[in-house]
């Protein structure tokens, strides 16, 4: 490193990366908003505060990060709490808690929190995990996954449980556990089905194993997403010529679905591209995570980089019809500032956890 | 921690790591797998399936083609009218638009009132819309003058079937009528669309539902085109992106005449009855004729319901197509049918004398059968019986006569049998059998069955089409051809020819000298035409009997009711001796045939052949 970076802590792949993927999004979103320059400039103001805020929060010391992560958690499940009691309902939906002139979708943090307080839970426990640690862990996902799942937001309940589990997952959860516990999940689906499930996302799971029952109804939105990808081709129909897109064929372009307009613009060869670069900042992860300098920070960064790739691979492979619709954007490339913060935020703890190294070995 | 323990969590974490992200690679994989089935595997089904969602097409209605007589005169034309039509989309204020509008077209309260209903909706997806139809000259003026006011209305063309003799022509050229028949005509276009049809004439999607409208439908209609608009997902149209013309349908070119037309139905005049003339160098129908009829111009553009039950409910029956459908005993326009019957066979020859008393009795049973004149006509040979028309010669042959032979012989000569090449809806009549007599009645035949058709009364009918087609058959000596209205140059007709090993040339020049007699001899029963016109003319009259009366003196008494009187009947060709056309006149309860359909028939040829 340069003598300039080294009182910055700065990761240039992961930075360049997102600076290419981000600015990809915004052209995107151009095409996606039926060129709406006023939306488009408005994710650029977020686009631009998340690359400060990331720089930011990837100074401070990991274990700053540890030693408060248990407010943390607090903090964003009360924010969680002002959501239930003060949040404005949007379609059907209590998600929002408003700051000032900014509104924010308070579950975006529980993403963050429920993964960092694991760690550092778990970060100093004897291997294998007792069986003590696993039920006060899991007491902490479904506590948090209940709670979003009530609000009704399915798709970030999930994200979270995952976000939690990764790191059980990764701080050395015994595999039998892991196989009882599999066990335990497929005799207790039809309770979840008939009791957990709004009937809406039943009605989401039905039509994703039946798609021609219903073509004008529930599986329009995925009907005419593979008609979007599928007419792209090879080389796409170019930018803002889409007629899926343009003609709103395509339901929810700017957000959900913001996939299928790439597809249909840019084709199979933008799509490589645009998958290229995610695996990439995916394997820059990777990396920083097994060379860390601690198992706080392997666990942290694991969690975290996991969490972001399962958001990835849900809004894919929905958008493609290999998974039932669930609420799930595109990360960095939808509409919406919440998740995009959230996003840099945690990017930011990767860096710091991925650049800051012990110069005192054992 | 000791070091072994943070090397076994570090390896496991790697471990464990690895299998995590190998998983997500997997799924990223399995994503692009999906992408590229869809995109290159599949990509022109959905391809398709974009198009399908975006392009709308909508037909467009092809213009019919006319309709013209043999002299190139036009029968049935389109006719423009214009509409005024409206763009809902431009229309802000519908109130205020319809104010400004009022001073320059006039319209109803239900107009309006319609016209506020539909607006919205299709101002919605960018439609339009019609407010007013069939605008008067003076509308259209106002409005021109007035157009730059109006960005969001403009006049078009609405076309109407039109024919500058709409009730002489009734029954031949027929009607049009609404159809929904086209919504399958355009595969790729969803029956849903022709909602949105572009159209081309004032009463929507027609076809032709009679006559020669009916009959060469396929001919006149052309094929409609289609215009395709792309649209959004919510329905509206955006913009058109292509527009595949219609076709216009072919002319058709008919032999009708309408001098000759006009004359039938002139001369006819209000009596109810049927004409039909025959071209004999082609085949050709001049003049296809039934009395009344009806406007077909207010059929194919519209009738009150008042009007048309008006005429569904007439005693006169006018939608009944006398020419074609209306069966009568062809009475004594039979006997030269009968005659050559006997004379293939030597029952007779023309040598053959007898004694007509006037009547004829039936040897089995003593039945009279009386002849039309008290007192008979004398000695008759078989060119005197055709001059008279004697029944008792005819009645005597006809006994003779073997019924399944006769019968067979009157199928050859067109009776009982569609013998038009392209009418609409040509009715076959009926020559009787004992078969038939057996099967319906329950009876026998009986000789007397026979006698009576061998003056054509009995059960034995006839249409004036099939009488033309006979006297066709008699002018040509048999060297015939098939009788049309059209024909078209990919439709062959052929010459027939009747003939019979015991029928030869001579026989039909002695036949066509007797039928000449009828008309231009003195003593011919149809002599009172003779002066009529400048040209030679051999037929043959008849009086068909509605009831069968032994004296003059009982039908005096049925001649009060005008519906029992008798029908009267000819079959004529000329101008003799080559004669170019002929024809057949039935006017129902006319009486006496010679002095009645005479003349018409005369007034007939003489339009035909005075061209």
């Amino acid at each position: 490193m340069n003598k300039p970076f080294q009182k910055i802590y700065f990761d240039p792949y992961l930075f360049f990366s997102l600076f290419l993927l981000s600015s990809l999004g915004l052209f995107f979103l151009f095409s996606a908003s039926n060129l709406d320059i006023y939306l488009v400039l408005k994710q650029m103001v977020y686009v631009i505060a998340g690359f400060i805020m990331m720089i930011l929060v990837s100074q401070p010391d990991p274990d700053i990060f540890r030693r408060t992560s248990g407010l943390f958690l607090i903090f964003s499940l009360l924010l969680l709490g002002l959501t239930y009691l003060f949040g404005p309902e949007i379609n059907g939906a209590q998600r929002w808690v408003r700051l000032g002139p900014f509104s924010f979708q308070s579950s975006e943090l529980l993403k963050l929190a429920v993964p960092i307080f694991l760690a550092s839970f778990l970060f100093n426990k004897k291997l294998p995990i007792q069986r003590q640690e696993i039920i006060i862990s899991l007491l902490i996902i479904c506590c948090c996954f209940f709670l979003v799942f009530r609000q009704p937001d399915l798709g970030t309940a999930l994200i979270i449980a995952c976000s939690g589990l990764f790191v059980l997952f990764l701080s050395g959860l015994s595999w039998t556990f892991i196989g009882g516990s599999f066990v335990v999940l497929i005799i207790s689906s039809p309770f979840i089905w008939n009791i957990l499930l709004q009937p809406f996302q039943r009605q989401r799971i039905a039509t994703f194993f039946n798609p021609e029952s219903d073509p004008f109804g529930a599986s329009w939105n995925i009907i005419q997403s593979k008609v979007a990808i599928g007419s792209g081709g090879l080389l796409g129909k170019g930018f803002g010529e889409g007629s899926q897109t343009q003609l709103n064929f395509l339901p929810e372009t700017e957000t959900d679905f913001i996939f299928s307009v790439i597809g249909e613009e840019f084709g199979f060869i933008g799509v490589l591209l645009l998958i290229s670069i995610y695996l990439f900042i995916l394997l820059r992860c990777f990396y920083l995570a097994l060379s860390a300098r601690d198992r706080f920070c392997r666990l942290v960064i694991g969690g975290l980089s996991l969490t972001f790739a399962a958001n990835l691979i849900i809004n894919l492979c929905m958008v493609v019809g290999l998974l039932p619709v669930v609420g799930m954007p595109l990360p960095f490339i939808s509409k919406g500032g919440s998740s995009l913060m959230s996003l840099f935020l945690a990017f930011g703890i990767i860096v710091s956890m991925g650049t800051h190294k012990k110069f005192l070995p054992q | 921690m000791i070091f072994e323990e943070r090397q076994i969590e570090k390896n496991n974490f790697s471990s464990r790591a690895i299998l995590l992200f190998s998983l997500i690679i997997i799924g990223l994989v399995a994503v692009l797998i999906q992408v590229f089935t869809l995109q290159i595997s599949g990509y022109s089904d959905y391809q398709l399936a974009a198009l399908k969602n975006k392009n709308y097409a909508v037909p467009v209605q092809s213009l019919r083609g006319e309709i013209f007589d043999r002299n190139g005169k036009v029968l049935i034309k389109n006719e423009p009218t214009f509409d005024l039509i409206t763009r809902p989309n431009l229309i802000l204020n519908i109130d205020s638009f319809l104010e400004e509008i009022q001073p320059v077209i006039y319209l109803s309260e239900t107009e309006k009132y319609r016209y506020t209903k539909l607006q919205k909706e299709k101002a919605f997806v960018n439609k339009e819309l019609v407010l007013k139809k069939d605008l008067s000259d003076e509308e259209i003026a106002r409005f021109n003058v007035r157009s730059f006011n109006f960005q969001n209305a403009f006049i078009a063309k609405r076309y109407r079937r039109i024919s500058d003799y709409p009730d002489i022509f009734s029954h031949v050229l027929g009607y049009t009528s609404r159809t929904e028949d086209d919504f399958n005509s355009i595969p790729e276009i969803p029956r849903s669309h022709w909602k949105d049809v572009e159209l081309t004439y004032a009463q929507g999607l027609i076809k032709g539902k009679t006559g020669l409208e009916e009959i060469y439908d396929e001919h006149l209609s052309g094929r409609h085109g289609q215009r395709v608009y792309e649209m959004n997902a919510k329905g509206q149209f955006l913009q058109p992106l292509s527009l595949t013309k219609p076709e216009r349908g072919a002319d058709l070119y008919t032999n009708l005449d309408i001098d000759a037309q006009k004359s039938a139905a002139k001369f006819l005049g209000n009596r109810k009855g049927a004409v039909v003339a025959i071209d004999l160098d082609s085949g050709g129908i001049n003049v296809l004729y039934s009395s009344p009829g009806y406007s077909i111009n207010k059929l194919s553009n519209g009738m009150s319901e008042d009007e048309f039950q008006a005429l569904i409910n007439n005693t006169d029956k006018p939608f009944f197509n006398r020419a074609l459908q209306g069966r009568y005993p062809p009475a004594s326009t039979i006997k030269p049918a009968i005659g050559m019957y006997g004379l293939s066979n030597n029952i007779v020859n023309w040598d053959f004398e007898m004694k007509d008393p006037g009547f004829f009795t039936l040897p089995e049973t003593g039945r009279i059968f009386r002849g039309w004149r008290k007192g008979g006509h004398g000695m008759v040979n078989m060119h005197k019986a055709f001059l008279v028309s004697s029944n008792t010669y005819f009645f005597s042959l006809a006994y003779q006569a073997d019924i399944t032979e006769l019968s067979n012989h009157l199928s050859s000569l067109g009776f009982g049998q569609k013998v038009c090449f392209d009418c609409f809806d040509e009715d076959k009549a009926f020559v009787p059998t004992p078969e038939w007599k057996y099967s319906i009645m329950n009876a026998g035949w009986l000789k007397g069955d026979t006698v009576n058709l061998g003056i054509g009364q009995g059960y034995l009918v006839a249409t004036p089409m099939q009488l033309a087609n006979y006297a066709s058959i008699l002018a040509t000596k048999g060297q015939f051809i098939e009788p049309s209205l059209v024909a078209l140059g990919n439709q062959k007709k052929a010459l027939k020819i009747w003939k019979d090993e015991g029928f030869n040339d001579s026989d039909w020049r002695k036949m066509h000298q007797a039928l000449l007699g009828v008309i231009e001899s003195d003593y011919g029963t149809a002599r009172s035409i003779r002066d009529l016109k400048e040209f030679q003319v051999a037929g043959k009259s008849g009086t068909a009997e509605l009831v069968s009366l032994d004296s003059k003196e009982a039908y005096q008494k049925v001649r009060t009711s005008e519906l029992l009187r008798d029908h009267s009947i000819i079959v004529a060709f000329g101008p003799m001796p080559n004669p170019r056309y002929a024809v057949s006149v039935v006017i129902e309860n006319g009486e006496s045939g010679g002095a009645v359909a005479g003349p018409v028939a005369i007034e007939v040829l003489k339009s035909l052949i005075d061209e």
